[in-house]
């Protein structure tokens, strides 16, 4: 299988006459991407955004963050979703990069969304601080769930996901900058230099932990609760076949622009041939029941041994429950003989003292940590909100709080703010990006 | 300038050796034996060293550690300092007691310095910062100069690094940090991955700490025949406590014969835990040390019999290093009389 993803730097974006992109500057007919946009006839209000780093901007309730592309020989974005259902990860696309399609509740936010600052201390808390954001400030008639804590922003991320592949559209026959190429040859049909190498297999643990329909990361479309593991090949996770949910405290989450550009999968990309054999990717999940989790351990494993891994990493979209079936999967792995690392985030508490994960064991003896959820933040105001601030207060943000005894409330007449790191968009980005670690003190 | 105390025992203190470790505790102003090293290094005047003997410290902690906050009281200091103790024992224990006393007292920035082997590290290395000393006063200026190094970030009031970058003991808490490389985690997963494929070494983020289990012993075969022990961490002690077995963090233990008596009686025990409310052990010892219930056992011939002591300290605050280190002195008197089974009762 080979992914050319062919990019386009944008350097700046501006509202124009015609969403085009020339020389750096991407130009969005703002009338134009509005009407798009209200074409969902459960988007009752919208607004439209552009945002760059260093802006005194901040961003909340975020909902999504999507890298907008178009698929060459046609076709939707994200299969299963967007459009009708079809094989990715073969053939090319264009990007526009260094920019994301953002997403920002206009009035309402939830246990699942998030905050950005553009610049400011906050800044450094997410990795989206550095994008440049085509941003969607837009509330919806789903009433049902405006005061429900967990939300599934149904409308919105959908809005979002089909803005990028609207923008996308503009370069689908310019010739791209630069391009990447993905490739990898079919697992038992490798050169034999490739074949002496250590195998190794990406074990990706998306969230899946509601039973209810509508939160869940999707895969080609299909709820990520309702599977066992299963083998894939990692271009078909950078070419849209799985895309974000609407569960999760923030930091653990992985927007879909994560998913389209995740690093662990480029980074093993760039050593498969030198100094391993990357043999692909195997799709768990984070089911909540203890079945479930032993289950998809089992699974993971029995696909690992069968293919011949001789080292695995395991990530997991979350914290807390999923702990289980993240060290679950690394103890059945290294049970069948597959030396496994681990990335995850920790939850040590606001004082540091409390266990990282929820469960531990012994044969957990490599891992790579990216950051405290429990962190407190405490942030000065911002010139500019996009979406209400209040959310992070009042609608039941993990990582922000209504009244706090001791710490008052998490959005302060002022505009300041307090909260924990749990409510920084993708902030603890165990993707790959993450510059953070855990250090004893 | 801002302004330090530092407290020694009765060696370092210069009063004596061995033979003046009862001696109390004492204040005196200006510079004293390790104080004058010390001096050099911190951007902060000593005003006062604190003396008082090791073994006056262990016997008698509480008062020892009431007058010296006395002593401190009303005077001004920025900082507090104590030892460096190395691997002495006794000494160590009584620089994490008055340090802790302190900080709690007077919310100021303390520190000390230990050897790792040193009990001290164990009992108060979550309270408070220990630096990772030497073994032996030879290494007296190497251990001054990290103390101070450490002590001249608080009284500057600048961010303490992780343990590890620092030199002090990890008190048990873990904070996120941006790491100055900026390396991303891709790239460390990654290169972890292929150096533990390739058998080579590498350093996790995150240690597991080793679970010290125990394995469950093979059942009693008669029961009948056994001679059973009983032991407790819920601090039942004769009431005039005679082995001075401390209300919380304990080190100390004991053992009391209950031969001639059925049943732990009311006025002749009592608890000294000071983790649970005492009122029902107090009123009744057995609830916590049921002596009533295996006398009763024995007579019925259910077990053989019951050991003639039972084994007693203080559950609460202590450490698995402490505990593992007492029980290991009880282990040979319940080997000399042949004990067959132990039942251990906690609070």
């Amino acid at each position: 299988m080979r992914l050319e993803i062919g990019n386009f730097h944008v350097k700046d974006i501006v509202f124009g006459d015609k969403t085009a992109y020339a020389n750096g500057i991407l130009t969005i007919d703002k009338k134009e991407a509005l009407d798009f946009i209200r074409q969902d006839e459960h988007i009752t209000e919208a607004e439209l955004y552009i945002v760059k780093p260093g802006d005194k901007v901040r961003m909340c309730p975020v909902k999504e963050t999507i890298e907008p592309r178009v698929r060459i020989s046609g076709g939707p974005l994200f299969p299963g979703y967007t459009g009708e259902l079809l094989p990715v990860g073969n053939g090319k696309c264009h990007a526009l990069k260094d920019c994301c399609v953002t997403v920002v509740g206009r009035h309402w936010g939830g246990f699942q969304d998030g905050l950005i600052d553009m610049s400011g201390e906050g800044a450094k808390y997410t990795y989206y601080s550095q994008l440049k954001h085509i941003v969607i400030v837009a509330d919806t008639d789903e009433d049902f769930e405006k005061r429900e804590q967990q939300k599934k922003n149904r409308a919105l991320r959908m809005v979002g996901h089909r803005m990028a592949e609207f923008i996308g559209q503009c370069v689908k026959d310019m010739a791209p900058e630069e391009t990447e190429i993905y490739e990898l040859d079919p697992v038992l049909k490798r050169k034999p230099e490739i074949m002496t190498l250590p195998k190794v297999v990406l074990v990706l643990q998306p969230q899946s932990q509601m039973e209810e329909d509508g939160y869940n990361d999707l895969l080609y479309g299909w709820d990520t609760n309702h599977m066992v593991p299963t083998f894939m090949h990692p271009n078909e996770v950078l070419d849209g076949g799985i895309i974000s949910g609407s569960f999760m405290p923030c930091s653990s989450k992985w927007s879909t622009y994560d998913f389209q550009n995740f690093p662990v999968i480029k980074r093993l990309y760039q050593e498969h041939g030198k100094t391993l054999n990357f043999l692909g990717i195997i799709m768990s999940n984070l089911n909540v029941a203890l079945e479930q989790k032993e289950r998809s351990a089992m699974f993971v494993a029995q696909i690992a041994k069968s293919l011949g891994a001789d080292g695995a990493i395991v990530a997991e979209e979350g914290y807390g429950n999923p702990d289980a079936d993240f060290v679950a999967c690394i103890v059945a792995l290294e049970d069948v003989g597959v030396k496994t690392v681990g990335i995850t985030n920790e939850c040590t508490g606001r004082d540091g003292a409390s266990q990282p994960l929820v469960t531990m064991d012994e044969k957990m003896n490599a891992v790579v940590s990216c950051g405290n959820v429990s962190e407190i933040i405490e942030l000065p105001p911002m010139e500019t909100v996009l979406g209400e601030l209040e959310a992070l207060a009042r609608d039941g943000l993990s990582g922000g709080w209504g009244t706090d005894e001791i710490l008052g409330p998490s959005v302060r007449k002022d505009g300041s703010i307090i909260m924990e790191n749990n409510a920084m968009f993708c902030g603890d980005q165990v993707v790959g990006w993450s510059p953070k670690t855990v250090k004893e003190f | 300038m801002a302004k330090a105390i530092l407290y020694l025992n009765q060696f370092f203190g210069q009063i004596g050796g061995e033979d003046k470790a009862d001696v109390g505790s004492s204040i005196h102003e200006g510079l004293i034996g390790p104080a004058m090293e010390l001096d050099k290094h911190l951007d902060a005047e000593i005003t006062h060293t604190v003396i008082c003997g090791d073994n006056f410290m262990g016997s008698n902690t509480e008062e020892a550690i009431n007058t010296i906050l006395g002593f401190l009281e009303g005077k001004q200091f920025d900082i507090f300092l104590a030892g460096p103790a190395f691997q002495a024992g006794r000494y160590g224990i009584a620089c994490g007691h008055i340090c802790k006393a302190v900080k709690d007292k007077f919310n100021v920035p303390v520190v000390t310095s230990m050897h790792e082997e040193n009990p001290g590290v164990e009992m108060f290395k979550k309270d408070i910062y220990i630096m990772k000393g030497g073994n032996s006063a030879a290494k007296m200026r190497q251990d001054i100069k990290s103390m101070a190094s450490l002590a001249n970030k608080l009284i500057r009031k600048e961010t303490i690094l992780e343990a590890a970058q620092e030199g002090y003991y990890s008190r048990g808490v873990r904070h996120q940090v941006w790491r100055d490389d900026k390396k991303p985690a891709a790239d460390r997963v990654v290169e972890m991955l292929i150096k533990k494929v390739n058998g080579e070494p590498y350093e996790t983020e995150l240690p597991v700490p080793k679970m010290d289990r125990v394995s469950i012993a093979p059942p009693i075969a008669d029961l009948s025949k056994a001679n059973i022990a009983l032991v407790t961490s819920g601090g039942i002690v004769p009431v005039d406590n005679p082995d001075r077995i401390q209300s919380a963090s304990a080190t100390r233990w004991g053992r009391y014969n209950t031969e001639g008596t059925d049943d732990l009686q009311k006025g002749d025990y009592k608890t000294i835990h000071a983790g649970y409310d005492p009122a029902a052990a107090d009123d009744d010892p057995d609830r916590v040390a049921p002596v009533d219930a295996l006398k009763a056992y024995e007579k019925e011939g259910i077990i053989g019999r019951l050991h003639k002591y039972f084994y007693s300290t203080v559950g609460t605050g202590t450490t698995q290093a402490e505990a593992a280190r007492m029980a290991k002195e009880m282990i040979p008197h319940l080997k000399e009389d042949n004990v067959d089974g132990i039942i251990l009762t906690s609070t």
